[in-house]
């Protein structure tokens, strides 16, 4: 457990991933992404261009050679790289961690991954972990030297507290209303229709990449006779009958919850992902992930 | 119908204890159970409402009643139920394990099998004997006995094999010879007194044993006796005694007997040499035929102490019998300091024995504390004499040490004369005094006697009808004897009675001296050493001084040492030091008895057959569990690799 004081991914693994890009298909406009340049200048690290001085602009910024040979003020300009912004939403509800902690401890894992490969591309990943609303999140960026920040964070957070999509969806776009790629690792077990709350962030122009994480036991249910059932988040109880046949209906019924995500990602030029937590985590990301173009 | 381990009292609560707890697990495993689940979004369309159940309803009780059945047989095979009384119980076997000296011989490679360096008998018969363990059934209880010279038990009844398996590989071969009969017979009484079925008695080993014991050799009735037979053909030479005395012809010469015999079934050459502190004192080559004995002997010459070293060669497959050492004590001398003013008379009957270093010296020269020059030329250290002999003399001051006092003028003696009497009649010798052994010479006509008065604890030897004439006083740190007459004068100077009497006081004043010593190296076990004629007293003692049990009769003492010791036997004036550190061995090989059960136990020997219900009520309870875990095991299903598949194949269908 990452809580016991041992880090979230190994430093082989890392290595490991430092090969993989963060890919997006869509074209923000102004924007690019971790190995492409723009001109607009600002304070960035590359030198630009010189032009005159005016009142208010900075004076660790001037010329003074240029000051001593002309004796007029010039202003030297760096070209800024604005960056695609890369933004995380880690499901941090109850429902992550119902039966245990296992599927929660594996959505961690999974971000903590996706923010190391985003931090060595030299990309700005925002880690925003949500319940039933966004909790205040943690911004990566700057290099892989940062990634002990952003796993500090991630081993922190804890599962609590009930899901809304729509509500956290809405809250997010009032406060991030720059375009870019959302990730969003969750098991998308709302009781509200997520897939409306998804296609809602899909129309601000955000490209979706759906990381859909699932215990066994939320496909595959292994109990069977009189079962009293209780919502890890809402606390609502149901007593079931189980059978065999009531185990492949259940399994049916979140197959299908599964296609609606994904065709609410590839309907809007997104990708999806769905990750068993008995798939090892080298699995999702070299073959799961790298199949359904999220990384390369 | 009975149980081993518990009454029926006990048995019955037990089942009624663990069947209520059964019962009470089982309706907790079968009643609803609450689950916590991630959402309960996908139940509502796939299951359907469960019907209300009371709590405590019986789901399954086929399952019920093969748990049930389960512990039931689990519980009897605990309790080792049997169907009828102890007939049928465990049964108590013992194996004699052959520790005898010959067990540290090598063994022989055997046909068909890659030779094992270093490989002992003691190695085979330990393999032998751990097999034979395995073979027993495990709730049978075995004793381990190790048999040699003196049979040991080396375990009690033990059920854990670990004990046993422990007993047997600390097993060594000892020093002595295998005692069939008395370690078979030893078993047989462990086992009758045992309370239990009788088993095997098991022998490992080659069954190597005395000629006497085979002649005389009577076993005990054994129900079932096994023999783990272990191959011993290997050639072998070995010392069977290394003995030294003084030579008969020559005192500063030890006469060393080396016997050599030959084990082996055929004729065999071997070198015997002989070191004397580590000095080669000869080699002499001999030719062995099969099974015979021959013997080698050297001289060797000197005073001092050392050890005697004999070896044969060449080396062959029992080392422990190819060297053995003695240790030769040092030849002592009694210096004697004689004033005489005519030693002519006296010198014949000293120098007759090279133990006895005198010195003349006149009267006139008397000195009460005078010392004798060194017998070594480089010593200059005096020596004081252990024995003054004052021939018709009688100084103002007696010597400081032991004195012989031989014709003593009136009032200078140290007994009193009494009268001093011509041609005295009636001489007679006291009898059972060291001083008079072997005095019994009557006819001996005296010239002139002192009649002598003796103090109250003198002893009187010799007397006349006057009175006694010769007396004996034994005092604190010296010893004297007074002579009312001279032997070495008149007719008794030619009797043998003057020297033999002479004799005697040098050897009573000086025992040490004068003591027969006979050294010998031979194996350890029973020893019998032959006593001088004659009533003595009898000493066996170990190196450390501790007296060893013997028995003395038949003119010989014995006693038993199952260890290599050194040890000694003193009686009278003779000493034998037997230096007990070769191996005892073998003359002969025991015939198994015609019925005897041979070698390692088959697949389906009677030995494997065990008698008891419980394992067979184990595995059936075992059985059941497993049966009901199969039919029954709720969460069996979902679980495993079957569940990983479906896992998957669920994940690839949603990709």
């Amino acid at each position: 457990m990452a809580n016991s004081g041992t880090p979230l991914l190994d430093r082989a693994f890392l290595e490991r991933l430092e090969r993989l890009t963060i890919h997006w298909q869509k074209s923000f406009g102004g924007l690019v992404g971790g190995h492409n340049r723009s001109r607009y200048p600002g304070g960035g690290q590359e030198f630009l261009e010189h032009r005159q001085f005016h009142q208010g602009d900075d004076l660790r910024a001037v010329n003074w050679r240029a000051y001593m040979r002309l004796d007029k003020m010039f202003l030297k300009m760096f070209q800024v790289e604005p960056r695609v912004p890369v933004r995380m939403l880690v499901d941090t509800s109850a429902s992550m961690a119902a039966v245990s902690e296992e599927k929660f401890e594996y959505a961690r894992k999974l971000a903590a991954a996706l923010c190391y490969v985003g931090l060595v591309r030299l990309d700005t990943i925002q880690v925003l972990p949500f319940a039933d609303k966004l909790k205040e999140g943690k911004t990566g960026s700057g290099g892989r030297h940062r990634y002990r920040e952003v796993s500090e964070f991630l081993e922190a957070q804890k599962a609590e507290g009930t899901t809304n999509f729509l509500g956290v969806v809405r809250q997010f776009l009032d406060e991030y209303p720059q375009r870019g790629l959302v990730i969003v690792i969750s098991d998308f077990l709302d009781d509200g229709s997520c897939t409306k709350a998804l296609q809602y962030l899909a129309d601000y122009g955000n490209e979706l990449m759906l990381l859909q994480v699932w215990a066994d036991e939320d496909r595959l249910p292994p109990w069977k006779g009189e079962v009293d059932l209780i919502d890890a988040e809402s606390g609502s109880q149901v007593r079931m009958q189980v059978d065999a046949d009531a185990r492949d209906r259940y399994t049916a019924a979140f197959d299908a919850f599964s296609a609606g995500l994904k065709e609410v990602a590839l309907r809007n030029d997104g990708k999806y992902a769905g990750i068993p937590v008995s798939l090892s985590l080298d699995d999702a990301i070299f073959d799961t992930m790298v199949r359904t173009r999220g990384v390369a | 119908m009975i149980f081993l381990n518990l009454t029926l009292g006990q048995f019955l609560p037990l089942l009624g204890a663990m069947a209520a707890i059964t019962v009470a697990l089982y309706m907790l495993d079968r009643t609803r159970r609450r689950q916590v689940v991630a959402t309960l979004r996908f139940w509502t369309e796939a299951g359907k409402p469960a019907p209300i159940t009371r709590r405590a309803k019986i789901q399954q009780p086929i399952s019920l009643i093969l748990q049930l059945l389960g512990m039931l047989l689990l519980l009897l095979a605990v309790a080792e139920w049997q169907w009828a009384g102890r007939t049928g119980a465990r049964r108590d076997h013992v194996l004699v394990l052959d520790t005898s000296a010959w067990m540290g011989a090598a063994a022989p490679a055997r046909p068909g099998e890659t030779p094992r360096p270093n490989e002992t008998l003691m190695d085979v018969a330990r393999r032998d004997s751990l097999a034979w363990v395995r073979a027993v059934p495990a709730d049978d209880r075995i004793l381990v006995v190790r048999a040699d010279g003196l049979a040991t038990p080396a375990t009690g009844w033990e059920t854990d094999r670990r004990n046993v398996a422990r007993a047997i590989l600390l097993s060594q071969p000892g020093a002595t010879l295998l005692n069939i009969s008395q370690s078979l017979d030893f078993a047989r009484r462990l086992q009758k007194s045992s309370g239990g079925a009788a088993g095997e008695i098991a022998y490992a080993g080659p069954g190597r044993i005395s000629a006497r014991e085979a002649n005389s050799l009577v076993l005990p009735e054994m129900p079932a006796f096994r023999a783990l037979a272990v191959d011993d053909a290997v050639d072998n030479c070995g010392l069977r005694v290394v003995g030294a005395r003084r030579s008969t012809v020559d005192p500063g010469v030890w006469d060393v007997l080396v016997r050599v015999r030959n084990y082996s079934t055929s004729k065999l050459p071997v070198t015997v040499t002989l070191n004397f502190g580590n000095i080669p004192q000869g080699t002499r080559p001999l030719e062995l035929p099969a099974g015979e004995e021959r013997e080698a002997t050297f001289a060797v010459r000197t005073k001092a102490a050392g050890l005697v070293e004999a070896r044969i060669y060449p080396k062959d497959a029992f080392a422990a019998d190819n060297y053995a050492s003695l240790e030769l004590p040092e030849v002592r001398s009694m210096p004697v300091l004689v004033y005489s003013d005519q030693p002519g008379l006296i010198r014949p009957a000293l120098a007759s024995d090279p133990r006895v270093d005198a010195e003349f010296r006149p009267t006139s020269q008397y000195n009460a504390a005078a010392a004798m020059s060194s017998e070594n030329a480089n010593d200059t250290q005096p020596r004081k004499p252990s024995l003054v002999i004052l021939h018709r003399f009688g100084p103002d001051k007696a010597p400081e040490g032991s004195a012989l006092w031989i014709d003593p003028p009136s009032g200078k003696a140290p007994v009193p004369v009494k009268e001093r009497v011509g041609k005295p009649e009636g001489l007679f010798w006291t009898p059972d005094q060291p001083l008079t052994a072997g005095l019994r010479a009557r006819d001996v006509q005296l010239e002139q006697v002192s009649v002598l008065a003796p103090a109250a604890k003198d002893v009187v030897l010799a007397g006349v009808n006057e009175g006694p004439v010769m007396v004996a006083r034994g005092e604190a740190g010296h010893r004297t004897v007074v002579m009312g007459f001279d032997p070495f004068q008149g007719a008794m100077r030619f009797e043998l009675a003057t020297p033999l009497m002479l004799a005697n006081v040098l050897r009573w004043v000086a025992p040490d001296v004068f003591r027969d010593v006979d050294v010998a190296t031979q194996a350890a076990g029973a020893v019998e050493s032959p006593l001088p004629p004659g009533k003595q007293e009898v000493q066996v003692l170990t190196d450390t001084g501790a007296n060893l049990p013997f028995v003395a009769r038949d003119k010989s003492v014995s006693f038993f040492t199952g260890d290599p010791a050194r040890v000694r036997v003193v009686a009278g004036n003779i000493e034998r030091v037997y230096s007990l550190t070769l191996p005892e061995m073998w003359d002969t090989k025991w015939k198994i008895p015609v019925n005897a059960r041979r070698g390692l136990p088959a697949i389906n020997d009677e030995l494997r057959r065990s008698p008891s219900l419980w394992p067979w009520l184990a595995l059936l309870g075992a059985a059941v569990l497993l049966l009901e875990w199969f039919l029954y095991g709720r969460r069996g299903a979902h679980h495993g690799p079957a569940g990983i598949h479906a896992v998957r194949g669920g994940m690839e269908k949603a990709a």
